[in-house]
């Protein structure tokens, strides 16, 4: 530990927002284990408190129950090794598109209903066995104003993350170097994609950029790969083989890699039975709103059966907000955009008290719409203060108790669909576009597209590490699978068919909430309408 | 055809036949493209469809059918013609077929639009799968211009002469008929369409349309499914193949059934169940959606049968929002959709209106700051959705509010200028004309008449009023009586009260019409004037009534108060038994109520109007019950066309002349000391001298002075190849397709040096001879570069078919009178007028006289320019062709008596006008059937004239560019005299008698279908094919000028957009008309939110170009220079663009108390500009700041 315990402790409290007397600040150094103090002090501090004070502290170490295991640190190295949770994961995502060997129980048990709250529930006594940490978060972080450079540095960013993921795969000749080689020669380039073009005889054209410049490379069309180029998008970081042309000015390509997920990838698991439900796309303020569902599914977390369920992610579209698209206001049942978050505040606050729950914007809430979008601002913080929810940008690496959880929205999976031939990847299977997002390594490649970006120092939409979960909303379809040991998650939503929806022919899947175990990374769908 | 008229047509075509041969003459000693006048004249429609097809024998032969059949019977019938080989000379099926759709679509488009040359590219017979064959109309963007029905026929007239031809029907393929149903939706998205198919209509119509529609691409966005078609060449949309199958044959499906009934060959026994919709649900939605001008009318009809069943409220037509949609900032709105204060509809057509435009009293339009002015495009709520705003002074003017707290009716327009600054409220705008003919055109209800002197005399005439001997008695003034007189006529003749001291009851409620009857018998009276107690109340139920007081601290004023206090039932104290006459009212010493209270059929009626009916004692007339809301639309335009930049001759210089393309610093050129100085290597068409075999560029040999041809090379074979008759050339060899264009070297030094001597033209005659960069032409063939530097020295430049052009907005008029067009009687008479509207001699320059249908009035900077363009003309003569002058003009009078050329966009057709006079408005007025001629309405359309000469001289087809449209805006024909019965027909639907009957204004009120009283008032139509039908064009108002009012709108003079917002946010808080609320968040809803949202997502997505080189890049380099040039990058869209209005937005928010949804979309809008254009770490400080 490099740092005294006072100042640490100052630090953590400071990162959670508070204050504490010169004294408070002793008595939790002085504690057995200062981190668990703090954490508890913290939990328990009065809702209006800013700085701690030494009774309080005092009081909270007297509580502390003295079996309290330590939290934090959960790594992945962690998970057990007599579980097997690959080969179970491996046959979900194979099974049934919507959910889990477990099957989806379809409706909440009438008996749950009116369950008396308030009570001390089971959940509560583990609160100190939780985790929470965040990685990736915009948040705080966004140094970009707008300039060319910023746009250079986040494209940049992304070609170094995602090329060294290649370029143990592959021998990558810069694009400079393919134009001095000679004629015939094997070769390969690691290069984000420029411009994909077919050729007058239907073969395809993949132009391929690294630092140096741009090389074509020529799929032909009856090449097993040349079904990969219509998956391919705009911008995302892909590597070539093959044999360059006799005069050398295009390579043809004989192989295609993308930077994917590793099919060994051994996901972290939490050390004991907990869950989290995974939803979305709430949209309190819409007309459409489906309140009842909701207030069905938070019924139900207070019923004993969903004791272990001790987390609640939320993946954007809190509310419906204003300004959207055009006319929104006539479809508004709260026009004001301060009033839609307050309801939405009471709406979290039928969940019960004890659960831990963190929460990115999407594409309706009040923030940018570019992407990374950073977290909610203190003004909105303020209006959503209940249960001291956790903010944090889209995208967000989550973990929890181990689980790392990659949470992004999801607006580019509209482009991932609209761009991909074929029926598979659909808005009626959403994870297979998630599973082709995985692939690329990145959550939302094409820029110019559908997507908006915001230039920043880095690209903070790669997937850098590969996550055990990859949680999307967005779509307002339920989708549930597993690409090489990652559990895909996509919510369905909270809001009825609205008109637009109507007019394209999309049918949402409402109500629905994924539970997630994070021991085995199964997952329940429990229906509430 | 009436002799007056026949001589005016003969006259007109001898003075066009006298210039012809001069430009004849002229054109054979110059070296133009072709050695004599391009366009050819065209008596009628049967010769300008020739003309344009350039089909011989097509005229004859649509003559000999006119007479017998209808324009589309005709249109089959010449398919027969075409198949047999008896008109035209194809050899090819396939060129049989486009002859007969091409002349088809000409036919049904009277010759004028550019659509049968531009809207279809050509025909071709393919194979079906199964071996047959099948034929394909390849269609262009500009078919739009035919419109529905003449695109639906197109598709008719290929499949009946397939049929007469034995080939077989198109058979698609699945994956063709899919991409149908993909291409037409996309285009519709992309582009729009005005009937939106659906798939399955698409799919069926694909399926079935016997012939194939195919097309070119005319987008860059790409279909994602059926791709690389084999059949289908591209992946893009074909906007003419969408236009003809979902606005033609989806939308016209009723109309083509019609003909196909007809023929026994052809059969489309699936437009059955397209019409009928059993193609499922969609079909029906089509039929609902195609008959929707029915539907809509039919439901109105429904309305207004309810509204006049109900008990409680009088017939009114509903409000309309649709012309507040799109709001542009900067263009005000003038009244909200029928709300009070708002203009007033009366009826009539005026001398300088109808044809889609509406009259607004000069005051008005300079109490609304100047936006409106003579030519303003105005959006209107009703009948049509926008017109042309004319000057018409015999309505009435606005009411203001001043400062001072005068309320006062502004009758002239001297008055609104003096009292403008002062002018603190605009309670009312006054008078808008519509004419009768407007809500035919329309098929809009009418919609009840506000009560008007013209409707009033003839309730008196029938009260038993000799209105004759009123009329000529110095006494009495009919249309604006004195009150002591309205008050006796109304109860001695017991007929309504005179519309000048008709109130607006209906604009207040019983409540306040009650407390104003109570306030009026409590005045006080001071110097005759009726004091009021200065109750907030009482003011606002005058200002509503558009009673004209004063406002002062200590009372309300009112001056001539006598009518007001009998319409309130307001008598004599002493002598309440019997009705006071206004004089004796005036003296009486105490005022009383004549009634205790009001019925209750008063009380529940929604306004006071049943209140004054039963207490005043005589009868009152709903005096505005329509308001008509309008917003600004365009501006009006008069400014010469010139391209950008700028041309004076059509010789390619390159780059050589910089941005300005200056030929001077060209003949410098010389990058390199070792470069000879303006030799330029551009791409022009190579020629071969057919007598010495010279090769050259030029038109005509250098050395003997032969019009040269154009010489094919292939570049492959050496084979020197000739055009066939479509003009195509092909390398007999090898087969592919050539063109005479190359790279050539050419001497511009030495053109420029020749071309100043052969004129006689120092360099220092004109500021800057400027050229193009490149000719876009086929053949590449350049202008003499003499005619450029006499464009140059008389500051004219040219068009990109060599004409010299001026762009007016079009207005109509149908009588002028001498003096306002600032000429006198004796040009008037010279030009063959010799009577006045009424039949007298023609001997004063203010007699008004009944337009012909060809002559026109030039704005005053079109006049400077077509003297310009003469004296150019005159040298062009004299110094370069080496004939006599032409014009020889010394002064504007000079251009009475000269022809000019009338010619509109996306047409290719001319019409010959002369010009009688000049206007100070900014627009071109001309009849209505000359407007019509040109395929023009006058609802703020603009078109431009060119002076007869110049055009002749300079036109030549082979200028225009060699690309989709290029033909179009060109005269490819003129016509000489005009056939009333062979124009657009909407100009058939002016009305022409003199005045309307009462029976008429009395339908408005029971809002009658224009068709029902289609006998109660004359509209062109009726003439047609007459003697009279050129003439007896009447109109109900005069106007003492036809260009009263501002000069120019405001929204020209004000500088910024900025400038422009504020004064339209300044107006809408004056206008009681007006919310200005609602402006301010439709401002901020159409214009900055847009704006803000669009540059933000633009931003996020750009695209990135080199500032150094230009090249673009969709997404920026990882290398982060250019990759071209090395070259320094840059983004397109910058913070700056995107939050430019962010600031002002906010601002107009908080002033006009916009919606909080409004002002919290900006806030939200504002922090999202600020968390991508802002830095977190050096922005606020956190808690760990302090630490």
């Amino acid at each position: 530990m490099p740092l005294e315990p006072p100042v640490r402790v100052v630090r953590e409290l400071t990162s959670r927002g508070y204050n504490a007397d010169r004294e408070a600040v002793t008595l939790l150094a002085g504690a057995d284990d200062p981190a668990d103090a703090v954490e508890r002090a913290v939990d328990e501090a009065p809702a209006d408190a800013l700085t701690l004070t030494a009774d309080h502290v005092r009081g909270v170490l007297a509580d502390a129950t003295p079996d309290a295991e330590p939290t934090g640190a959960g790594g992945p190295s962690d998970s057990d090794a007599d579980s097997t949770p690959a080969d179970r994961h491996t046959t979900s995502s194979t099974g049934t598109e919507t959910t889990t060997d477990r099957g989806a129980e379809v409706t909440t048990p009438p008996e749950t209903k009116g369950v008396e709250r308030g009570g001390e529930s089971a959940r509560d006594a583990n609160a100190d066995l939780r985790s929470v940490d965040v990685a990736g978060d915009i948040t705080g972080e966004s140094t970009g104003t707008g300039e060319y450079k910023h746009f250079v540095a986040t494209f940049r960013d992304r070609y170094d993350k995602l090329s060294k993921k290649l370029r143990g795969r592959v021998n990558h000749r810069p694009t400079d170097a393919l134009d001095s080689m000679p004629g015939g020669s094997e070769a390969a380039v690691v290069g984000m994609v420029n411009d994909v073009r077919s050729t007058a005889s239907g073969h395809w054209l993949v132009e391929l950029e690294d630092t140096n410049g741009v090389f074509p490379a020529l799929v032909m069309k009856d090449r097993d790969i040349a079904a990969h180029v219509d998956e391919l998008l705009m911008d995302e970081v892909i590597a070539v083989e093959g044999t360059l042309s006799d005069d050398g000015g295009i390579i043809f390509a004989d192989d295609l890699h993308f930077p994917d997920i590793p099919r060994t990838h051994d996901p972290s698991t939490a050390d004991r039975h907990v869950q989290a439900a995974l939803v979305s796309d709430v949209h309190v303020g819409s007309q459409e709103f489906a309140g009842e569902a909701w207030d069905a599914f938070a019924d139900w977390l207070h019923t004993p059966e969903a004791e272990t369920v001790e987390y609640l992610l939320v993946a954007g579209d809190m509310v419906e907000g204003v300004g959207v698209y055009p006319d929104q206001d006539e479809e508004l049942d709260i026009v004001d955009l301060y009033e839609q978050y307050e309801a939405f505040s009471e709406r979290l606050k039928d969940v019960p008290g004890d659960m831990e729950i963190v929460m990115i914007p999407g594409n309706h809430d009040a923030v940018r719409l570019a992407e990374p979008q950073p977290a909610f601002d203190e003004e909105l913080r303020d209006i959503m203060s209940a249960h001291d929810a956790q903010f944090t940008g889209n995208p967000s690496t989550v973990t929890i108790e181990g689980v790392s959880v990659l949470m992004y929205h999801g607006v580019s999976i509209d482009e991932v669909i609209a761009e991909y031939p074929g029926d598979e990847v659909s808005y009626d299977h959403p994870h297979r576009a998630m599973e082709h997002l995985l692939r690329k390594r990145h959550v939302a490649p094409q820029f110019g597209g559908r997507t908006r970006l915001a230039p920043e120092e880095k690209d903070y939409l790669v997937v850098d590490e590969v996550p055990d979960v990859f949680h999307t909303g967005h779509v307002h379809k339920l989708g549930v699978g597993g690409y090489h040991n990652v559990r895909l998650v996509n919510s369905g939503c909270w809001q009825h068919q609205t008109e637009f929806q109507k007019s394209v022919n999309i049918d949402p899947d409402v109500a629905t909430a994924p539970i997630l175990d994070l021991d085995t990374l199964d997952v329940t769908v429990r229906k509430f309408v | 055809m009436r002799p007056e008229d026949e001589a005016y047509f003969e006259s007109l075509e001898s003075d066009l036949d006298d210039a012809f041969d001069v430009a004849e003459r002229a054109k054979r000693r110059g070296d133009d493209p072709k050695p004599e006048v391009e366009i050819p004249v065209a008596k009628d429609m049967a010769d300008r469809v020739e003309n344009i097809l350039g089909i011989d024998g097509v005229a004859e032969r649509v003559r000999d059918l006119e007479g017998e059949m209808s324009r589309e019977e005709a249109a089959l019938e010449l398919v027969e013609d075409f198949v047999e080989g008896t008109v035209g000379d194809y050899e090819t099926d396939a060129g049989k077929v486009e002859g007969a759709v091409r002349t088809a679509v000409a036919l049904l488009t009277e010759g004028v639009v550019a659509a049968p040359i531009e809207g279809i590219d050509r025909v071709e017979v393919n194979a079906n799968d199964d071996g047959t064959e099948y034929v394909a109309v390849y269609y262009a963007g500009p078919i739009r211009s035919a419109g529905g029905t003449a695109q639906a026929l197109s598709v008719l007239v290929a499949d009946y002469a397939r049929s007469l031809l034995d080939i077989d029907e198109f058979k698609p393929r699945d994956d063709e008929i899919e991409r149908y149903a993909e291409e037409v939706a996309l285009y519709d998205s992309e582009t729009g369409l005005q009937y939106s198919p659906k798939d399955k209509e698409t799919k069926f119509i694909t399926e079935n349309c016997p012939v194939m529609l195919d097309g070119e691409a005319t987008g860059n966005e790409e279909v994602d499914g059926f791709r690389d078609l084999e059949r289908i060449d591209t992946n893009s949309p074909r906007g003419g193949m969408c236009l003809v199958l979902a606005e033609g044959i989806a939308l016209k499906a009723p109309k083509i059934q019609r003909y196909t009934r007809n023929l026994d060959e052809v059969e489309w026994p699936w437009l059955q169940d397209l019409i009928d919709g059993t193609i499922g649900e969609d079909a029906g939605d089509d039929e609902a959606d195609g008959e929707d001008g029915e539907s809509d009318a039919a439901s109105d009809d429904g309305d207004a049968e309810d509204a006049g069943d109900e008990p409680d409220g009088p017939p009114r037509v509903d409000p309309s929002y649709k012309f507040l949609q799109d709001l542009i900032a900067g263009r005000p709105v003038f009244g909200h959709p029928s709300k009070e204060g708002g203009f007033r509809l009366r009826y009539g057509r005026a001398r300088n209106h109808g044809f889609a435009t509406a009259g607004v009293h000069p005051a008005t339009m300079h109490l609304l700051d100047d936006f409106l002015a003579t030519g303003t495009q105005i959006k209107t709520e009703r009948p049509g959705k926008a017109a042309g705003v004319v000057p018409v002074d015999s309505i009435e003017g606005p009411t203001v509010k001043l400062a001072n707290g005068d309320v006062r009716h502004i009758e002239s327009p001297e008055d609104a200028l003096e009292v403008r600054n002062g002018v603190v409220e605009i309670l009312d705008v006054g008078e808008y004309l519509v004419n009768y003919g407007e809500f035919v055109e329309n098929n809009h209800e009418l919609a009840p008449a506000s009560y008007s002197p013209e409707w009033w005399v003839q309730d008196f005439a029938d009260a038993g009023a000799d209105v004759q001997a009123l009329r000529d008695s110095p006494f009495a003034d009919l249309d604006d009586p004195d009150a002591d007189q309205a008050i006796e006529w109304a109860t001695e003749y017991d007929a309504p009260l005179h519309p000048a001291y008709t109130y607006l009851w209906h604009d207040v409620t019983v409540e306040q019409f009650v407390a104003l009857a109570d306030a009026v018998v409590d005045a006080e009276r001071e110097d005759g004037d009726l004091a009021l107690a200065p109750d907030d109340e009482v003011r606002a139920t005058l200002e509503a009534l558009l009673v004209e007081h004063r406002q002062r601290e200590d009372a309300l004023y009112v001056p001539d108060w006598v009518p007001l206090a009998r319409s309130l039932g307001v008598g004599e104290a002493r002598s309440a038994s019997e009705s006071p006459s206004g004089a004796s009212l005036r003296e009486a010493e105490d005022l009383a109520k004549e009634w205790d209270s009001l019925s209750a059929d008063a009380r529940d009626w929604p306004n006071a109007m049943r209140a004054v009916e039963e207490v005043a004692p005589f009868d009152v007339q709903e005096r505005a019950p329509t308001r008509i809301g309008n917003r600004m639309g365009r501006p009006e335009k008069s400014e010469s066309r010139d391209l950008s930049p700028a041309v004076h001759t059509l010789f390619p210089i390159g780059e050589a002349g910089g941005a300005q393309r200056d030929v001077g610093d060209a003949a410098r050129y010389a990058p390199d000391m070792a470069d000879t100085p303006g030799e330029i290597d551009v791409r022009l068409g190579e020629r071969v001298c057919p007598d010495c075999d010279e090769h050259t560029y030029e038109a005509t040999c250098p050395d003997c002075d032969t019009w040269t041809d154009p010489h094919y090379e292939c570049p492959d074979c050496g084979i020197t190849a000739e055009p066939d008759e479509s003009g195509r050339v092909e390398c007999p060899r090898c087969e592919r397709e050539l063109d005479n264009v190359e790279t050539q070297t050419v001497d511009v030094q030495d053109e420029y040096r020749s071309a100043l001597q052969s004129v006689g033209e120092r360099e220092n005659a004109f500021d800057v001879l400027k050229g193009v960069q490149g000719l876009m032409s086929s053949e590449k063939v350049p202008e003499p570069m003499e005619k450029g530097v006499l464009r140059a020295k008389h500051d004219v430049t040219a068009f990109k078919d060599g004409t010299v052009r001026y762009d007016m907005t079009d207005l109509p008029v149908t009588a002028v009178r001498p003096r306002e067009l600032d000429v006198t009687v004796d040009h008037f008479r010279d030009l063959g007028y010799d009577e006045d509207i009424h039949g007298d001699p023609l001997e004063h320059d203010d007699q008004l006289v009944e337009l012909r249908v060809q002559d026109v009035v030039l704005s005053d900077g079109a006049a400077e320019h077509m003297l310009q363009t003469a004296d150019f003309v005159d040298d062009l003569l004299t110094e370069y062709y080496g004939l006599d002058s032409f014009y020889e003009l010394d002064e504007r009078d000079d251009l009475v008596g000269e022809l000019v050329f009338g010619m509109a966009p996306h047409t290719s057709a001319a019409v010959v006008g002369r010009i009688i006079g000049f206007t100070s408005a900014a627009v071109g007025y001309a009849h209505p059937y000359f407007h019509a001629a040109k395929r023009r309405n006058c609802d703020g359309d603009e078109d431009c004239v060119m002076l007869l000469m110049d055009g002749l001289l300079n036109f030549s087809k082979s200028f225009l560019p060699d690309k989709r449209g290029g033909q179009m805006d060109a005269p490819l024909v003129m016509s000489s005299r005009i056939d009333p019965s062979e124009i657009d027909d909407e100009a058939h639907n002016v009305d022409i008698d003199r005045e309307y009957p009462k029976e008429f204004y009395e339908a408005s009120r029971e809002m009658a279908d224009p068709g029902e009283v289609d006998d109660l008032v004359t509209i062109a139509e009726e003439t047609l094919g007459t003697d009279e039908e050129y003439t007896g064009f009447g109109h109900t108002h005069d106007t003492t000028d036809i260009h009263l009012g501002p000069a120019l709108s405001a929204y020209k003079t004000l500088g910024s957009m900025m400038d422009k917002m504020d004064a339209q946010l300044e107006l809408s808080r004056k206008l009681r008309s007006v919310d200005e609320t609602d402006v301010a968040e439709r401002v901020i809803e159409f214009h900055f939110l847009p704006d803000l949202i669009g540059n933000l997502r633009a931003f996020s997505r750009q695209e990135t170009r080199c500032l150094d080189c230009g090249e673009k890049y969709r997404r920026m380099p990882l290398t982060g220079d250019c990759r071209e040039c090395g070259g320094r990058v840059n983004l397109t869209v910058h913070e700056g663009s995107v939050n430019k209005y962010m600031d002002t937005a906010i601002q107009v928010a908080e002033d006009y108390d916009c919606r909080e949804y409004t002002k919290q979309r900006l806030e939200l809008l504002d922090r999202k500009l600020e968390s991508i254009f802002e830095n977190d770490k050096n922005k606020q400080s956190g808690i760990a700041d302090f630490m």
